[in-house]
């Protein structure tokens, strides 16, 4: 028989004790994770800082457009799955990786690849500007006809607008309300979707906040307790 | 011992009927219904809005499904939005409910909508009826319904005009959770104090867990709302999250369901429950278990490895309370079976409770390291979130609600095709959503896991579980919704009062009938 007041005490003991375990415990250790700071004592001041604290970009487009539905943000360690193999990221990713974000979007599916580093993964094909360069780290199989040339912001405007013209059963949605029909001044423009003899499909503000944000994610710095787990292919070679 | 929830005079036991014992009885029949009487009005709107959110619901997750595999696709008849001279209208909606919107309202509609509302209807005609006290100004209690209804509905709308609040189950709108906070301590503390009125004084089981959820549930959201509006960044926010979502389910839905289930399976075969000392084991390990279990959402993620350790230990001693409470549900079944075949509510709440430890048990069996590197942050997941939801706690609550709507309206249900139907779509329309939520799942967890050269590139992966999704949609969905509209129509007519005469309640198949 379970009495009013035991009932009560045990419910409440039960909460406490989910509370401090999962919450409060957790909650002294995290609070205090700083930047990794890398000390230079010839000039006397830090060389290096990780991470850094982000300029807000179209980090509220991709919440509000609940992209983190169905890509996650967070590279496992080798044990957990092929993470790094697939090429998302040279290391798992840590709590450090996350400090200066509001609520961070670890994302809880996997239906499409994972952006932990997505950044990271265009530029190398971004800064050379050769199409033909392929994304250094991304693990695609070289007879892959499907691999991507690059994944720069053209390419993420085409698959924002409609990613169906790129991968054919794609999943992803097309995100055409992101973009706006705009007269043709002197000639498209360079970000442009489509377009006919006089008008053109270009990509909001929006659209480019978010570009910019895929763009921006970056969590390849070398940390203490996450040491580089993989090489990049081309590396290997 | 408690013979039927409502008694715990020893008396019970024995079963000598001398006049005082029927004169006992039939005065406490009249009391039973001044009680049900003085619910009726709240519990009566916690149904009909609950109705209402779990058709929306339907209709959100029908997009949200069709959306994976048709994406951008407009539902419904083109012809007729062309008719109407509505196709561009049709089209910038449709344009606009992309996934990552839609699945949010859906689950939110879902969750807060019918499931929550659902569950504190009958939790309020259960605190009634077991603490024997008739519900004093009812009027607070339905003023905290519409509070927690306007919740619903500026989440449900926010979230579908793009707004979200990163946090998975809490998306909603600050507006939204204040309107459902305020609710909620309408409803939560008048059933509070209500308790203090009881007149049973040794509490029922079902008491004991609805304590826990009504008690517990403006903790976690609160506690959340705290720690998630604090300046406070990075990954504690994802913690607090997973711990307020396993809360969400295990302690607030969890318990309203097994509170419901230990009270209409006793009272419908008449029989006592088989065990105490199993339920109080069970409740115990419940409560204490069920708060611990959260961090597997975050195996593998970066937060401290000691959290995960702890969930996936906690989960897998989960064991203990599933066994006790499947244990003594079975045992009270045993040779009552039958009554399945005749009574709604029995058979309803016995099959949502047989889902109840399927998803129990695969939530232990998914807590395994080896198992969730291959199920983790796939369809997996919703399919044991689907299971709890629908296969669990829809089911539990219909046959709730099946036996207190007569009891509120004074008829009872129309047609027993109608019942039939809606427990046919109900129980094949959840499995399939459920199977093909797992199999998908599985599917996509292999090649996620364990690609093979061509399965590097994630525009390969996709496609995988294309096989199962339409399925999903068209027959799982459709099914499950087409029930949902019966069982709103026929619970229509209630609420118009039309139905049989109010006596003998109606069955599934006349006693004797078949077996
Ligand atoms: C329904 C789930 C879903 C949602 C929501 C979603 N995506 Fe996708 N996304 C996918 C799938 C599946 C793929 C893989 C197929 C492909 O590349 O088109 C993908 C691929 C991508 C890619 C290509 C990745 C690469 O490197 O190959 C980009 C970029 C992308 N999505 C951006 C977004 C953005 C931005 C949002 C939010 C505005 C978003 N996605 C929302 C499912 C989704």
């Amino acid at each position: 028989m379970q009495k009013p007041s035991i009932l009560f005490t045990g419910i409440f003991g039960a909460f406490a004790i989910s509370v401090g375990a999962m919450v409060l415990i957790p909650h002294t250790q995290l609070a205090s994770l700083q930047p990794q700071v890398t000390w230079d004592e010839g000039a006397n001041s830090p060389s290096d800082i990780y991470p850094h604290e982000r300029s807000a970009t179209g980090r509220e487009v991709y919440v509000a457009e609940g992209c983190f539905y169905c890509h996650s943000q967070q590279v496992r360690d080798p044990q957990y799955g092929p993470d790094t193999e697939r090429g998302w990221g040279s290391r798992r990713t840590v709590a450090r990786d996350y400090i200066y974000e509001d609520v961070p979007l670890l994302g809880s599916q996997r239906l499409g690849p994972d952006f932990a580093n997505f950044g990271w993964t265009a530029k190398v094909a971004q800064k050379d500007g050769s199409e033909k360069t392929v994304s250094m780290w991304r693990n695609e199989h070289e007879d892959d006809s499907k691999k991507p040339a690059a994944r720069n912001e053209r390419w993420i405007y085409q698959h924002l607008y409609n990613p169906r013209t790129l991968f054919s059963d794609s999943k992803c949605p097309s995100y055409r309300y992101l973009f706006e029909t705009k007269e043709i001044g002197e000639k498209p423009s360079p970000n442009a979707v489509a377009h006919n003899a006089k008008f053109q499909i270009v990509p909001t503000h929006e659209a480019e906040r978010l570009a910019q944000y895929l763009l921006s994610l970056d969590r390849s710095h070398e940390l203490k307790e996450a040491p580089t787990a993989i090489k990049p292919k081309e590396a290997k070679k | 011992m408690n013979a039927t929830p409502e008694t715990t005079s020893a008396a019970q036991g024995d079963v000598t009927r001398s006049d005082h014992d029927v004169a006992r009885r039939d005065l406490e029949n009249v009391e039973r219904a001044l009680i049900d009487q003085s619910a009726r009005g709240p519990v009566l709107t916690f149904f009909t809005t609950a109705i209402f959110w779990l058709l929306v619901s339907v209709v959100l997750g029908y997009i949200a499904s069709k959306s994976l595999h048709a994406p951008g696709s407009v539902m419904g008849p083109e012809w007729l939005y062309r008719l109407l001279h509505l196709e561009r209208a049709s089209h910038y909606i449709f344009d606009h409910l992309t996934y990552g919107r839609v699945w949010p309202a859906y689950t939110t509609a879902l969750v807060y909508g019918w499931c929550s509302l659902a569950g504190m209807g009958v939790a309020t005609w259960l605190i009634g009826r077991l603490t024997r006290v008739s519900i004093k100004a009812p009027a607070v209690l339905q003023f905290g319904a519409w509070f927690w209804n306007a919740g619903v509905a500026v989440a449900v709308i926010t979230i579908l005009c793009g707004y979200n609040s990163g946090l998975e189950f809490f998306e909603m709108h600050r507006v939204a959770r204040a309107c459902l906070f305020i609710g909620y301590l309408f409803i939560g503390i008048w059933g509070l104090i209500l308790f203090r009125y009881r007149r049973q004084s040794t509490p029922y089981i079902s008491v004991w867990y609805l304590s826990a959820a009504f008690f517990l549930f403006p903790w976690f959201f609160g506690t959340t709302e705290v720690l998630t509006s604090m300046p406070v960044a990075g990954v504690m926010k994802n913690i607090v999250n997973a711990w307020y979502q396993n809360g969400l389910f295990n302690l607030w839905l969890g318990c309203i369901g097994i509170a419901s289930a230990y009270y209409f399976i006793p009272k419908v075969i008449n029989r006592p429950i088989y065990s105490y000392n199993l339920a109080s084991i069970g409740f115990w390990s419940w409560i204490f278990l069920g708060g611990l279990t959260a961090m597997t959402r975050l195996s593998g993620g970066p937060v401290p490895a000691y959290l995960v350790t702890i969930s996936i230990a906690a989960s897998i001693l989960m064991i203990i309370p599933i066994s006790t409470l499947t244990l003594n549900f079975v045992r009270t079944m045993k040779g009552h079976t039958g009554l399945m075949a005749s009574s709604t509510t029995l058979r309803f709440t016995f099959v949502g409770t047989i889902f109840f430890s399927l998803a129990a048990v695969l939530g232990v069996v998914s807590a395994l390291r080896s198992v969730d590197s291959y199920t983790h942050f796939t369809a997996w997941t919703h399919g044991q979130m689907h299971m709890f939801t629908l296969g669990f706690f829809s089911m539990v609550m219909f046959g709730a609600i099946y036996y207190i709507t007569p009891r509120l309206v004074g008829c009872e249900w129309l047609s027993r095709t109608f019942m039939k139907l809606h427990f046919f779509g109900t129980a094949y329309g959840a499995g399939t959503i459920i199977a093909l939520f797992l199999f998908g799942g599985l599917a996509t967890g292999f090649a996620l896991n364990e690609p093979t050269a061509d399965k590097m590139g994630f525009y390969n992966v996709s496609g995988i579980a294309n096989a199962y999704m339409p399925v999903k949609t068209y027959i799982g969905y459709v099914l499950f919704g087409v029930a949902q509209i019966i069982f709103a129509f026929h619970f229509l007519l209630m609420r118009l009062r039309i139905g049989q005469p109010a006596g003998e309640p109606t069955l599934l198949a006349t006693p004797g009938e078949g077996h």
